[in-house]
Parts: C-alpha cells; sequence; structure tokens
C-alpha cells in the first residue's frame, strides 16, 4: 500500500514538473522572431537547454523518491526530513518559476530589440543572453539538486538499502551513482526478482514485471507534447515559417548583407563600369580561366565546345563590357552558363580583361570563326592594348 | 496430460545460416568496390556492368534482403519452432521458401548488374522479380502461420509479435509500392508519378528500414538475447507498450525522408512530429535489450556473444535516436543528400544488423551442430576488428557529410558561391578513402568468423531432427501469477495479424489517400508537357544506368541552392515523372535544372570522359553509350504503356513517335557536327543528351525556341 502511495505520489511530483516545464517546452519551439530559428547558435543553445531539463526532471524526480525513500525507513527524524523534501520542492518551484518569468521578460526584450543590435554568430544579444542565463539557471538547478541528492545518500552509510548485490563492493562514490542510476530506472533488486516473475516460460525464457523507466515514460510524453505543439505551430496557427517562408527570408537577407558588402567602392562593378584590369588582376582571371572555362573554351581560349576566344569573331560582343555581360548573364540557348552566383563581379571582371588580353595569341587547335568580326573602338582598343601590352612581355 | 514427441528442424536454419555468411561476403564486397569507386573513377573498368550506378542497387539490395533477409529467416525457423514447441508447418514449405528466396536473390543480381531496375531506391528489381517476392513472401506467412496454429504454448512470446508485424507489413509494402504497369518482361513503370511516387516510395524505403531491418531483428534479439545470457527478459510491459507504439508510430514517419522537397508542407509536418516520437518506443526494445544483461554483465566481457549483441543493441539506440533528430528540418536542412546519411545507415546496418547476425551465427552454429564455437579468441578478434571498422566507417563519413554541407553553404561577402560543386567534392576524397579502409576491415572480420565458423562445423555434427517433447496445448490453460489484459490476444494469432495490420495501416492511409485524391497537394503547371519519345528513351538509360544513384533531381527552396543550380523545384513539374528520380544522395550535382545549362558537345565529351569537362571530377566515364544502339522498338510500347497512366500523348501517337524520335535525335546529331564531332543519330547517348536537355525546362522564362517536336 504504501509503496504504491509512494510511486503515485512520485509521478504525480514528475508530472507537475513536466507541467511547470511546458511553457519553457514552448518557448525551446523558438522564441518569437522567425529567422532566430535558423540560426545553429540558437538551435544548439536550445537543445542544451531542453537537454539540461530533462536531467533536472530525472534528477528531481529521483531526489523526491529517494527523499521519501528514507522518509519511510527513519521514522524517528521523520519531521525534520519532511523540512527537507519541503525545502527542495520550493527550491526547485522556486528556480523553474523565476526561469519561465526571466524567460518570458527576454523575449518580450528580443521582440522589442532593434534589428542592427550586436550579435554573437549571427543571433542578437539579447536571444543569445537569454538563453544563456536559462542553461545557466538550469545549470544552478542541477546543482542544488545533486547537493540535496548528495546529503540524503551520505545519511545512510549502510549497505542495508544497496539495490545491487554489486554495491556491497562498490567504493562510496559508485555506489551514489549506481543507486542514483537504480532510482532513475525503477530498478528492483535482483533478489527480488522471483516477486516479479510473471511464471511465463516461452522456451525457458521468462519475464520479469518490471516497471517501466520513469525518465523513458515522461521521455515519451515529452515528445507526444512535442509533436502537438509543432504541428500547432506549423499547420494550424502557422506561427512557424513554411519552407517557401523560410527561403524568402533567407534571400531577403541575403540581399541585404550583398547590398552592404557591394557598396564597399571596390567591389563595385558592373557591365556598364567595368575597366581593363592590370597584369595581377590578369593573372588571378587566368587562373579562374583555367577552373571553369578551359573544358569549354580550352586551356588556351582557342575554343572545344564552346568558341574561340582568341580570333576576332565573336558571338554577343567583343568589347570588354560585352565579354563582362557575357559571362555574368550567360547564353542560356547556347549553354553558356550565367556566372553571377558563383564569381563576384571583381572576379568576373579579371576574367573579362583575362579574355581580352589573350586576343590574337597563337592557339594550338583554333576552333573555326564564330559570330561577327569585331573591331575595337579606337578609344577601347588604345586603352586594351596599352594594358593588354603590358602582360605580353 | 500425455507429453508429445516430436522434431526440430534444424536443417533450414542450417542453409539459411550459410546462406547469410555467403550473400553477407557478397553484399559487402559489392559495396567495398562502390566505396571504392567513389574516389578511384578507373575502378568502374569502363564497363556497364560493373559502373556505380548498377553495383550501388546490387550491394544495398543484397545486404538487405540477402545477407539481413536470409539472416532473419535463420533466427525465425530456429527461434518460432521453440517458441512454438511445434515443428515447422511443412518441410515442403521451409525448402520452397529457402530455393525460392536464393532464386530471387540471384535473378536480382543479375537482372540489375544488366540494367534492368525500375528506379525506386530499395525496390528496383523488376515486375516478374516483384511477383516472385510476393510468392514466396506469401509461402513464409503459410509456413509460419501454420505452425503458430499447431504450437503447443498456449500464447504467443513477444519476438512472434514482432515476426507477424513484421511479415503483414512488409507483404503491405511490397505491394503498394510495387504497383507498376508492365511495358514488356522486364521493363515497367511505376503506377504513381512525381510526388505522389516519391511518397509511396519513402513510405516504403522508411519501413523497410522499419519492418526488414530493426523489427524481425527485434523479434530475433528477444528470443536469442534471453537465451544467450541466460536471464529474464526485463519488463514484459515495456515489451507491450514498445512493441505496439513502435509499428504505430514508424509508419507515419516516411515523409521525413523529403524534407523540404515538392511534397506538400502538412506531410512533411507528419513526418517530422512522428519521427520525433519514435524515440521512445524505439529506445524500450534497447533498454529491454539491456536491462536483461542485468547481472549478466560479468559474462558480457567473456562471451563473444553476449558483446556482438550489448554492441549491436548500442548501435540500434545510436541509430533511432539519430533519426528522429535528423528529421528535424534544421538538421536535415544540413545533412539530407549528404555522407551523413550514409554514416547513419551503416550505424545501424553494420552495427545493429550486421552485429546482431554475428551473435546469433556464434551462437545458433554450435548449438545446432551439437559441439562448441571453435575459437571464442577469434571470434573476439572478430568482434574488436568489425568495431574498428564500423568506427572507421562512420567518422570519416559523418565529417564528410558535415562539411560538404557547410561548403555548399558558404557564399562570399559578395553574395556568390565560394565553392564550386567538384571543389566540395575533392575537398572529402581522403574521406571516402578512409571510410573504404573501415569497410574493409569489416568484412576481414567476416572472414574471421568465417573460417572460426568452418571449424565449428567441421568439429561437430548436424542435429537436423532435435528431438523435444512437450504437452499439447489444453483448452484451458494453467494461469500463473498476475494476468494481464493483453494476455487475450497473445492467445489469438489471426487477431494479433489483423491488429497489427490495422495499427500500420492508419498511418499509411491517412498519408498516401490526401496527397492522391486533393489537387491541391500537386498544383498543375501549365507549360509542364510529356517527354517526347527521344526523352522517355534517354530517361529509361538514365534510369537504368542508376544516374539517380549520385543525382538528385529535387532543388530545395534554399539561397544556395537556387544560385548553385537554379530556380527551386515545383510540384507540378513532375506529373509525367513515372517513376520519380529526386534521389537521395548528391554525390555529383542536382540535375533538376541541367537541362540547357551546357551545349549538347558538352554532355558528348562529358559522358565519353567526364575528367574532359570537369577535371578531377569522380564520375564514371559512359563510353560504351557512344556507340551502343538506341533500341527503338519499345517505343510504341512504351507510349502506350504512359497513355494507360493517363500521360496526354494524342490518340495514335504510338505509331508516329518514332519518326519525332528520329527526327530529334537527328536535330542534336547536327547540331553536335557543328561542334566538330561526329556521331550515329541511333545511339544512346543522343536519347540520354536529349532527356538531359530537357530536364527542368518547362517552367523557365525564357522559353526555348528549338524545333523540338513536343506532341
Amino acid at each position: 500500500m504504501k509503496r504504491r502511495l509512494s510511486s503515485i505520489i512520485e509521478r504525480a511530483v514528475a508530472l507537475t514538473i513536466c507541467f511547470l516545464a511546458l511553457p519553457f517546452a514552448l518557448l525551446a519551439e523558438g522564441p518569437p522572431k522567425k529567422s532566430t530559428l535558423d540560426n545553429p547558435m540558437a538551435v544548439v543553445l536550445l537543445v542544451v537547454i531542453v537537454a539540461l531539463l530533462i536531467v533536472i526532471i530525472l534528477m528531481a524526480n529521483v531526489l523526491i523518491g529517494t527523499a521519501q525513500f528514507y522518509a519511510k525507513r527513519e521514522k524517528e527524524s521523520r519531521t525534520a526530513l519532511q523540512n527537507i523534501a519541503g525545502k527542495t520542492t520550493l527550491v526547485l518551484l522556486f528556480c523553474l518559476g523565476s526561469i519561465g518569468s526571466f524567460a518570458q521578460e527576454a523575449a518580450a526584450a528580443a521582440t522589442a530589440a532593434a534589428p542592427k543590435s550586436r550579435s554573437v554568430s549571427g543571433l542578437s544579444e539579447s536571444t543569445f543572453i537569454m538563453l544563456m542565463s536559462v542553461i545557466f539557471l538550469e545549470l544552478i538547478v542541477i546543482l542544488a539538486i545533486g547537493f540535496f541528492l548528495k546529503r540524503l545518500l551520505s545519511r545512510e552509510a549502510t549497505p542495508a538499502v544497496a539495490t545491487e548485490e554489486a554495491l556491497v563492493t562498490a567504493t562510496p562514490k559508485e555506489r551514489g551513482l549506481k543507486k542514483w542510476w537504480a532510482r532513475a530506472n525503477s530498478f528492483r533488486s535482483i533478489k527480488e526478482e522471483a516477486e516479479i516473475d510473471l511464471g511465463h516460460d516461452y522456451d525457458s525464457i521468462r519475464e520479469l514485471d518490471n516497471r517501466l523507466p520513469p525518465w523513458w515514460l515522461y521521455g515519451f510524453y515529452c515528445t507526444i507534447i512535442f509533436a502537438v505543439v509543432y504541428l500547432w505551430r506549423f499547420e494550424i496557427s502557422h506561427s512557424a515559417p513554411s519552407s517557401l517562408q523560410e527561403y524568402t527570408a533567407s534571400v531577403a537577407q541575403a540581399e541585404e548583407e550583398k547590398e552592404v558588402s557591394l557598396s564597399k567602392a571596390a567591389s563595385k562593378v558592373d557591365e556598364n563600369t567595368v575597366q581593363m584590369l592590370d597584369a595581377a588582376a590578369i593573372a588571378s582571371g587566368k587562373t579562374i580561366f583555367a577552373g571553369s572555362c578551359a573544358p569549354c573554351h580550352g586551356a588556351d581560349g582557342g575554343g572545344v565546345v564552346g568558341p574561340n576566344l582568341t580570333d576576332d569573331y565573336w558571338l554577343h560582343g567583343g568589347s570588354l563590357k560585352d565579354v563582362f555581360k557575357t559571362i555574368k548573364y550567360g547564353v542560356q540557348e547556347k549553354g553558356m552558363k550565367a556566372w553571377k552566383d558563383d564569381f563576384s563581379p571583381v572576379q568576373i571582371a579579371q576574367l573579362a580583361s583575362f579574355i581580352k588580353s589573350i586576343h590574337g595569341t597563337k592557339v594550338a587547335t583554333p576552333k573555326e570563326p564564330q559570330g561577327e568580326i569585331f573591331k575595337e573602338t579606337a578609344a577601347a582598343a588604345a586603352d586594351s592594348t596599352q594594358k593588354s601590352g603590358q602582360t605580353n612581355h | 496430460m500425455q507429453l508429445e514427441k516430436f522434431y526440430y528442424d534444424n536443417r533450414v536454419v542450417k542453409w539459411f545460416a550459410y546462406a547469410t555468411i555467403f550473400w553477407g561476403a557478397v553484399g559487402m564486397l559489392a559495396g567495398l568496390l562502390a566505396a571504392i569507386q567513389i574516389y578511384l573513377p578507373g575502378a568502374n573498368f569502363n564497363h556497364p556492368v560493373t559502373t556505380f550506378g548498377r553495383v550501388r542497387p546490387v550491394h544495398t539490395n543484397a545486404v538487405v534482403f540477402a545477407f539481413v533477409g536470409n539472416g532473419i529467416f535463420m533466427g525465425v525457423y530456429y527461434s518460432l519452432q521453440r517458441l512454438c514447441k511445434a515443428r515447422m508447418f511443412s518441410n515442403m514449405l521451409s525448402k520452397l521458401h529457402f530455393w525460392g528466396w536464393q532464386t530471387i536473390i540471384v535473378v536480382g543480381a543479375i537482372t540489375l548488374l544488366a540494367g534492368y531496375t525500375t528506379g525506386k531506391e530499395y525496390a528496383e528489381l523488376e515486375w516478374p522479380v516483384d511477383v516472385a517476392i510476393t510468392i514466396v513472401w506469401v509461402l513464409f506467412g503459410i509456413n509460419m502461420f501454420g505452425t503458430i496454429l499447431k504450437r503447443r504454448e498456449s500464447h504467443l512470446y513477444v519476438a512472434i509479435w514482432f515476426y507477424i508485424a513484421t511479415w503483414v507489413t512488409v507483404a503491405m509494402l511490397h505491394i503498394v509500392n510495387s504497383f507498376e504497369i508492365p511495358v514488356s518482361f522486364m521493363k515497367s513503370y511505376s503506377w504513381y508519378a512525381g510526388v505522389q511516387d516519391a511518397l509511396v516510395q519513402w513510405w516504403y524505403g522508411h519501413n523497410a528500414v522499419a519492418f526488414f531491418l530493426t523489427t524481425p531483428y527485434l523479434g530475433v534479439m528477444y528470443y536469442f538475447l534471453p537465451k544467450a545470457a541466460n536471464r529474464p527478459v526485463y519488463s514484459y510491459r515495456l515489451s507491450i507498450i514498445h512493441f505496439w507504439a513502435l509499428i504505430f508510430i514508424y509508419i507515419w514517419a516516411g515523409p521525413h525522408h523529403l524534407l523540404y522537397t515538392a511534397l506538400p508542407d502538412w506531410a512533411q509536418s507528419l513526418g517530422v512530429v512522428f519521427s520525433v516520437m519514435l524515440i521512445a518506443p524505439s529506445w524500450g526494445g534497447m533498454l529491454n535489450g539491456l536491462f536483461t544483461l542485468r547481472g549478466a554483465w560479468d559474462r558480457v566481457r567473456e562471451d563473444p556473444v553476449l558483446k556482438f549483441m550489448v554492441v549491436a543493441i548500442t548501435a540500434y539506440g545510436m541509430a533511432t535516436f539519430e533519426g528522429p533528430m535528423l528529421s528535424l528540418k534544421n538538421v536535415n536542412a544540413i545533412s539530407h543528400f549528404t555522407d551523413w546519411t550514409i554514416a547513419h545507415v551503416h550505424v545501424g546496418a553494420l552495427g545493429w544488423n550486421g552485429f546482431m547476425t554475428f551473435a546469433v551465427l556464434y551462437w545458433v552454429i554450435p548449438k545446432i551442430f551439437n559441439t562448441t564455437l571453435y575459437s571464442k579468441k577469434l571470434a573476439g578478434t572478430h568482434f574488436w576488428i568489425g568495431t574498428l571498422g564500423i568506427v572507421l566507417y562512420a567518422v570519416p563519413m559523418y565529417w564528410a557529410g558535415f562539411s560538404q554541407a557547410m561548403m555548399w553553404k558558404t557564399f562570399t561577402p559578395d553574395g556568390t558561391l565560394k565553392f564550386q560543386f567538384l571543389e566540395t567534392v575533392t575537398h572529402i576524397v581522403p574521406l571516402y578513402i578512409t571510410r573504404s579502409l573501415g569497410g574493409g576491415l569489416y568484412l576481414i572480420g567476416v572472414f574471421l568468423m568465417v573460417y572460426n565458423l568452418f571449424k565449428t562445423v567441421k568439429s561437430g555434427s548436424l542435429v537436423a531432427n532435435e528431438a523435444a517433447e512437450a504437452a499439447p496445448l489444453s483448452a484451458k490453460p494453467e494461469i500463473h501469477g498476475k494476468q494481464y489484459w493483453h494476455r487475450w490476444i497473445e492467445k489469438r494469432p489471426m487477431q494479433l495479424l489483423v491488429f497489427s495490420l490495422v495499427a500500420v495501416a492508419i498511418g499509411g492511409v491517412l498519408e498516401l489517400i490526401p496527397t492522391f485524391l486533393i489537387k491541391s497537394n500537386v498544383p498543375t503547371i501549365a507549360a509542364v508537357k510529356p517527354y517526347t519519345p527521344l526523352e522517355l528513351q534517354g530517361r529509361d538509360i538514365y534510369v537504368a544506368e542508376g544516374c539517380y544513384t549520385c543525382h538528385s533531381q529535387m532543388v530545395r527552396p534554399f539561397r544556395d541552392e537556387v544560385a548553385r543550380y537554379g530556380e527551386y523545384s515545383k510540384a507540378g513539374e513532375f506529373v509525367y515523372d513515372h517513376p520519380f528520380q529526386w534521389g537521395s544522395k548528391r554525390t555529383g550535382p542536382d540535375l533538376a535544372r541541367i537541362g540547357g545549362k551546357y551545349p549538347d558537345s558538352w554532355h558528348y565529351n562529358h559522358m565519353m570522359d567526364p575528367r574532359l569537362m570537369s577535371p578531377g571530377s569522380i564520375m564514371p566515364s559512359y563510353q560504351w553509350m557512344l556507340d551502343k544502339k538506341l533500341d527503338t522498338g519499345s517505343t510504341p510500347a512504351k507510349i502506350r504503356a504512359m497513355q494507360t497512366l493517363g500521360v496526354p500523348y494524342p490518340a495514335g501517337y504510338d505509331q508516329r513517335a518514332n519518326a519525332d524520335l528520329m527526327k530529334q535525335a537527328n536535330a542534336i546529331k547536327e547540331n553536335l557536327k557543328k561542334d566538330k564531332i561526329s556521331t550515329p543519330a541511333d545511339v544512346q547517348v543522343i536519347a540520354l543528351i536529349a532527356y538531359l536537355q530537357r530536364v527542368g525546362t518547362d517552367i523557365k522564362a525564357d522559353k526555348k525556341t528549338t524545333a523540338d517536336a513536343k506532341p
């Protein structure tokens, strides 16, 4: 009867903890800001938070169970022990409560924070601090539970309460761990095995009637709660982003970052402003050419699948600007890929400069001329010859 | 009560054990070859039969259906007789089952190597083999149920629940997924197209893992672990809860293989949450296994059988925890299409299935030969070599998967992709090499086992018919101890079968039916037209050569994928794809938008030798395609089959199709001639080029103005 009662109390307490943790589980789904969930840092921190929470639930369960165990054993000091158990619960409630309220505040702060606030690994500073504080508080709770657990366990030094024979030979530290493990799993002593033998005999395999490991059972409940919250957020309230919303948001953010980067003068170059570059830049262009262009245009630019780039004939215009444009946007129907997502504008300018620089060079097996003959305008020609001249010596 | 005398059939167990060992070695050798081919293109030997796209399906089918399949039957035939206290129902059926299954394996291996494939992963075997599998599976079912019905044990043990659930679910999965329309002997098209085909395929694929690699092996564990450890099963209650929860929840999780694809979002969400809920039911099996060893841990240190089992169960626990984590969208965004998945499945396959099989073999062979294991020490060596092999396999693959995914997703500050696809491949080649060493070690361990078991067999003699005694089943069995409500169904195998079927059917029905019937799940796109006859033939070559084993056709809505490959894929684009070819791994780049990206001549040269067009590429050469004639005789039948499946070719088009085919082939030939390539028009490579140039072009904004004859 007593055992039954205690197990009921135990379960009730563990469930209460689960529910106390619920607002927290909801929060673990992600702070209200949509994009924060994408951040790997945030995900890692949330995973840590949830893991620690599970540890807390487990340890609290063990602690309360142990407390009740001793409460029964040590009748003479009953009042004192109740005191401890009471205190523990109070501490627990206090910690969990404070985490909850703090988390809510911090979440509010995170929402209110200006978008340009400082960031830690792409996470807004306030969110980061909030998550770290939650982890910190969880660690304190774990330490507190651990402290009480240790105090309780060290009360009785005799191995009389050992749940495993092995405990007899174990050092006190090992014993503590084993006892903790036994409690976490609701182990019964192997000596008591006969009591829970179900009498089944299948080809001499017997079956025991051990209880479900509590952490396993509550873990199962937690995943079910997770499933409900997840489906609610993704399919009913739509407070979590769909795949396409995530995509749109990430592209928008990327565009912003790109703007910032490209606003720096050095990388700002397009088909209207491109200029013939110097020898060093042409050398960089040559490296890119060897890696990505040579398969189609030949290592020396004489043409293979793609056209000869050294002759006077051009399919899409032979000026530096035209070449830049052809590389950047590609010519889909002829099989020339658009390279704007692979190479930066500066790199494309280097490439275009390199291609202009090899005009007229002798190649091993030139491909037949394609397209229209192109003559440089006087100014451009002067500019082009002057620059490419530098590379020829 | 008068005891009845009867004999257990050990001969059939011996056959299945030998088949397990033999196919295990064959399947793993194929795997090792495939692993080497990935970094050494020369190991494809320039021959269609030995090329990766055909070797890889042989590896997966051999290890899953031949190695583990025979392992299941070995375990079931040994344990079922003893748990039912009865000989197998029919010696004839046992024999038919054994030889039928081996014939299927041999025919399967030959046809896969010959290029006959349905192109659906883990269900590649063509329709005549599918029919044979169904028949043999039914024979196995009759034999199993016959034994259960004439049992001398009133209640069914948990291992048998798992066997029954396995049997009924695999039957359901195989039949539903294999709906296909035969075009000719050894060629068929999947009944489903695009998104629907993908959903059915991964409902099947995921649950092949669940009900072929997991539940039967849990059953095997529930028998052989308590026997080997000589300990009672830890918790009967846990058995009940984790059994029903496992089979009910597992079936829903298939869509987690299709996260961020064109599959409707609601199905993806279901896949995620049911995967997460799977952790506890899966771990229930692990806990019941490991806790059964309480009080026997001292023997684990000495007994190789227990050692293998402990690592197997631990690997099972790791893989079933990792699986749900990989099902979370933000993790999946990194892991999917990379070697991370390969690492994950091999922890399960090498650890759980492999080690559990070895444990059973080391335990069962001495038993049926009435002797002791030749060398415990050698078995211990096998254990350590195998474990080291798993680590050497898995760690590099995790590393490769993670680092490649990170490279794919890296942008420069200017907003351009930092790495070309090929750079991300060459970066992980050293890890591929290490992986093959790990796999090689594991295989060496298997050879040690072969030697050890060979010597064991030599030292004993087979007890073909093992005598046993038991009382016949009485109408009112004795009741000892506490009775649980679940005891009711344990006496009723038919009800257990029906309830299991109901449990596994619910998830399937609720996911598949809406995807098929509700139109908004696959929004139509007007610009998407059926393939031309030449493209259709080219597509069949793409399927036959197993291009899908390395190339996906699914651009997910990620910034990096759209930048690298093009517009993300839409559900409506795949409505004429029988079968779908989304793939599951990107050893090479995605091809969903390959159409029009390169000139015809680029593809021609690339198929001849990929390293001409992209130096450092690890793709095999497909030189033979340049000369091999295209079989145009099959065109009319293919067009008619497609019409039956609802592809809108005009009536009577089957007779005109070949004329259009030649017209398009000649156009490509002329196009190639302009780039100094002379080739006949009626070769395979022309059809393949036609297909590749078509893929993903239908919805491109800039309409092509080619003279393609589109019906």
